[in-house]
């Protein structure tokens, strides 16, 4: 067995390998740092709390849209599509099957509405009751949500089916944030940590709905609440956003392929200001599309006590209160008949009687 | 035009670099100067263009009172009394300053008549964009604002020519033509936040005769400096700063923070200011490389100091140079006894608080940072020694505590964030962890989130938690970059160089460096 000493190793390999110059060893850093990059966030590195949290939410929801058979309610939207509304009562109400699908404001709407598009067909309805943000999100900030890690790590199907922006974007959509939680959560996990937030915030039921946030889990949120003052889109930010164009596509797609989009307003503190044109242009961007636009008489506003832990987020018995004016608005509009639940939403101090018409503009 | 900005990287940067080889290559010893010059003008005008004159009419007067004082200087007589043959500057056209006067006789008192005037003019100009409305406010504080706007850099480019001049009067440097000189005030590497360079330091590579040749040892070193400098700026301080930001601005609302919310807030400025500020002084420091020019270490690990005179001599080290050399000393340093020696020491530290803006949370920075100087300079006259671990500690608490002020929106955010700090609004903890462990109820408030700690998320605490050990274990256990061997450097940007391109292209936005407002 040879026993080299090891400079002498190190002199036989600087004879074999070329010592890099300045630039070369500079450029060697650099192109290491992209691969390295690349496979770690691409093969290594996972977010299973956070992104994976919402993959499994979106896949349940697209799941249980495939079983159904004939047409169906599919309400998209930010958070406050799960939070906010109940498919569960609206499905009872109209004897429509009914998805919640939403589940976060910052997943890019192209990604979305792509991974939705397969599971919508002619006679299927579809209530995107959108947050503000949605519409006004920049198009590098619409490429770098959370759904630009998900699909680089886990859906590159859904990736190759987008812009090649949006590629670059997602192989980039990691900071230094992103490396450090994504150790911290693999670690959670392979440590078996339990996630409270079942216990802390409700869970999802079979419909996409998020329950069990009652009001009072959400009693220690309502000073955060109040403080999470916002300002409102202006008409012209809805209007020029890069959001609403996606939303256009959307409508244009739908109207071509017999999938009905009607438009609706999200679940909002009403101590936060909503100007009139900001509603107007909101309505705008489905009416002049092919699209219909559904208005409730508290255009979806409510005061402080409803709220869950966001100005966006209904507490339970008001997103059962709140499902149920829009179960009773949607009814005359998809010229169908409402059955009136038997529990009917008294528990939302905020709504009471459960008897306000509907508003409709189409 | 920011350093991190793309335009910069991968416009300016490379066509700048580019013309001034071509010039070097194809034109005499002033072409790259001339070239360098005007680049450098566009950088300051891309700003706000009406700013240039200004900076032009300030290097063009100091370039005159500088003659002047050397004229009259005793220990400087006017250049045409050397031989050419011993001359340095001989081939140079631009220095050989064709146009000047006869020879006077050495007039030292006129000399430093000049050289009052001269600072005086710098010390007006300053005074006036950045001071006047602060003057006019302790005087009559109901007054209405002057609306005078800050010109970028001028702080940096009048102490820059303040040290000329007064080591014109001294001829500490060789005297320098008018596009030298222009040249060297106006370098875009140091321009706008430092380092604050010494004339003797940089005139003699400017008058290199292999200035404007590529060196690609110097390209290469420069390229690598420049980038980890660009890394700890984008991907460190922006990060620290997204979590000092949201802290400070609850503390400027009146919001009070609690106990982890304060401290982190505190924590990440510490940090922030750190990478942001030494980040670029990396990047000037390898932006000089690529031209040839060496620039002196800017900082030195500083948060490693044993003690706050160890840290003065390791933070912003040109700064402390200068007021060490051009205000310290001349008030009487430590000459005259123990008693002005420390008073000579608070009034520096007072200025140089105010030097970083017009605003008495500066003073109140410079004010604490004066006090330390002087309760450690009569501790070790008492000949006391601490531990040398307890000694850090404790400076880099008191550096941490001295930073509130100069982060917070005035008096009341800083008492809001030290009352926070100091534990009077309470401790509370995500209920998350509080259920995990229940013991900690008993000393802990649960909450759902720390609504003022990162983005207020449930995992926000352990992200920061993470985020700052990250940063601390940089500062306190890695050597700095010019430490670093070249290898060494390639191991650092290996780790930092795809967050870096990351940041560079694909961040929600790009945060203006820290020491551009002063």
């Amino acid at each position: 067995m040879r026993d080299d000493h090891p400079g002498q190793v190190e002199a036989l390999v600087a004879d074999v390998v070329p010592r890099p110059s300045g630039f070369g060893r500079l450029l060697c850093a650099a192109g290491a740092s992209l691969l390295i990059y690349a496979i770690m966030f691409g093969a290594v590195l996972d977010r299973p709390l956070d992104l994976g949290f919402l993959q499994h939410q979106l896949d349940d929801r697209l799941a249980r849209a495939a079983t159904i058979n004939g047409p169906k309610l599919v309400i998209l939207a930010g958070s406050n599509g799960p939070y906010s509304h109940r498919c569960e009562v609206i499905e009872a109400m109209l004897a429509l099957p009914c998805v919640n699908g939403g589940v976060a404001v910052g997943i890019g709407l192209d990604y979305l509405f792509a991974r939705w598009r397969a599971q919508l067909h002619a006679g299927d309805i579809v209530y995107l009751p959108m947050e503000q943000e949605q519409y006004t999100a920049g198009r590098t900030a619409e490429a770098l949500g959370p759904d630009a890690a998900i699909m680089f790590r886990h859906d590159w199907t859904t990736l190759r089916a987008l812009s090649p922006h949006r590629w670059l974007a997602a192989l980039f959509a990691f900071d230094l944030r992103a490396a450090l939680m994504s150790a911290i959560e693999m670690l959670m996990v392979a440590a078996h940590f339990h996630d409270p937030r079942a216990a802390v915030t409700g869970t999802s039921n079979a419909w996409g709905d998020h329950v069990g946030h009652t009001a009072l889990l959400g009693a220690p949120s309502q000073t955060v609440i109040a403080a999470m003052a916002r300002p409102s889109a202006s008409a012209s930010g809805i209007r020029d956003g890069y959001g609403t164009s996606v939303i256009v596509g959307f409508l244009q797609w739908a109207r071509g392929h017999g999938v009905r989009v009607i438009g609706g307003l999200p679940t909002e503190l009403d101590q936060l200001p909503r100007p009139e044109a900001t509603g107007a242009a909101l309505a705008r961007v489905y009416l002049a599309h092919g699209g219909d636009f559904l208005e409730l008489d508290n255009h979806s506003r409510y005061p402080l006590a409803a709220f869950f832990d966001t100005p966006l987020h209904l507490n339970e018995p008001c997103q059962i209160a709140h499902s149920i004016l829009l179960a009773r608005a949607l009814a005359p509009l998809l010229g169908r008949t409402v059955r009136e639940p038997a529990a009917p939403g008294d528990d939302c101090p905020s709504v009471t009687g459960g008897t306000t018409a509907g508003e409709t503009n189409h | 035009m920011l350093f991190s900005s793309p335009v910069f990287i991968l416009g300016f940067l490379p066509l700048v670099l580019g013309g001034f080889f071509l010039a070097g290559r194809f034109g005499d010893q002033r072409a790259p100067l001339a070239w360098l010059l005007a680049a450098d003008l566009v950088f300051y005008g891309w700003w706000n263009p009406w700013d240039v004159p200004l900076l032009a009419g300030s290097v063009a007067i100091n370039h005159l009172l500088a003659q002047c004082i050397r004229r009259r200087s005793q220990a400087a007589p006017p250049k045409s009394a050397h031989p050419a043959s011993s001359n340095p500057e001989s081939s140079n056209p631009e220095s050989s300053n064709p146009g000047s006067p006869t020879p006077e006789a050495p007039n030292p008192a006129a000399a430093r008549y000049w050289l009052i005037a001269g600072v005086t003019f710098n010390l007006a100009l300053l005074g006036w964009f950045k001071y006047a409305t602060f003057l006019l406010h302790i005087a009559a504080p109901s007054a209405p604002s002057l609306n005078i706007a800050l010109p970028l850099a001028i702080s940096f480019f009048t102490f820059q020519q303040i040290m000329f001049l007064v080591d014109s009067a001294h001829a500490r440097h060789e005297p320098a033509g008018p596009l030298p000189y222009a040249a060297f005030v106006c370098f875009f590497p140091h321009l706008i936040a430092g380092p604050i360079v010494r004339p003797s330091e940089i005139l003699p590579q400017l008058r290199a005769p292999g200035l404007a040749r590529p060196v690609a040892a110097n390209l290469a070193a420069g390229t690598s400096i420049f980038l980890l400098g660009l890394g700890k700026k984008l991907v460190l301080a922006d990060t620290f700063g997204a979590f000092a930001n949201t802290g400070f601005a609850a503390a400027a609302h009146g919001t009070p923070l609690t106990l982890i919310e304060a401290w982190y807030a505190a924590l990440a400025y510490t940090l922030q200011i750190y990478f942001d500020f030494s980040g670029y002084s990396d990047m000037a420091i390898g932006l000089a490389r690529m031209f040839n020019i060496r620039f002196p270490l800017n900082f030195n690990s500083p948060y490693k100091a044993c003690d706050i005179a160890d840290f003065w001599r390791r933070w912003h080290i040109s700064l402390s140079r200068f007021l060490r050399d051009y205000l310290y000393s001349p008030l009487g340093g430590s000459r005259q006894g123990e008693a002005l020696r420390l008073r000579n020491l608070m009034l520096t530290m007072l200025l140089g608080g105010l030097w970083h803006g017009a605003a008495w949370n500066f003073v109140a920075w410079g004010g604490l940072h004066g006090v330390y100087l002087v309760a450690h300079r009569s501790w070790m006259r008492l000949g006391c020694r601490l531990p040398g671990p307890i000694g850090q500690a404790l400076t880099l608490l008191a550096v941490i505590v001295a930073w509130v002020p100069f982060r917070a929106d005035g008096t009341a955010a800083t008492l809001q964030m030290l009352r926070g700090m100091a534990g009077l609004n309470g401790l509370a903890l995500p209920q998350m962890i509080v259920g995990a462990w229940p013991p900690l109820a008993v000393i802990a408030r649960p909450v759902p989130v720390l609504l003022w700690l990162g983005d207020a998320h449930t995992l926000s605490l352990p992200e920061v938690s993470a985020c700052l050990l990250l940063g601390w274990l940089i500062v306190l256990t890695l050597p700095h970059v010019h430490e670093l061997s070249e290898r060494a450097r390639g191991w650092a940007l290996t780790a930092g160089f795809a967050f870096t391109v990351q940041a560079l292209f694909f961040a929600p936005y790009a945060a203006p460096f820290l020491y551009f407002r002063f």
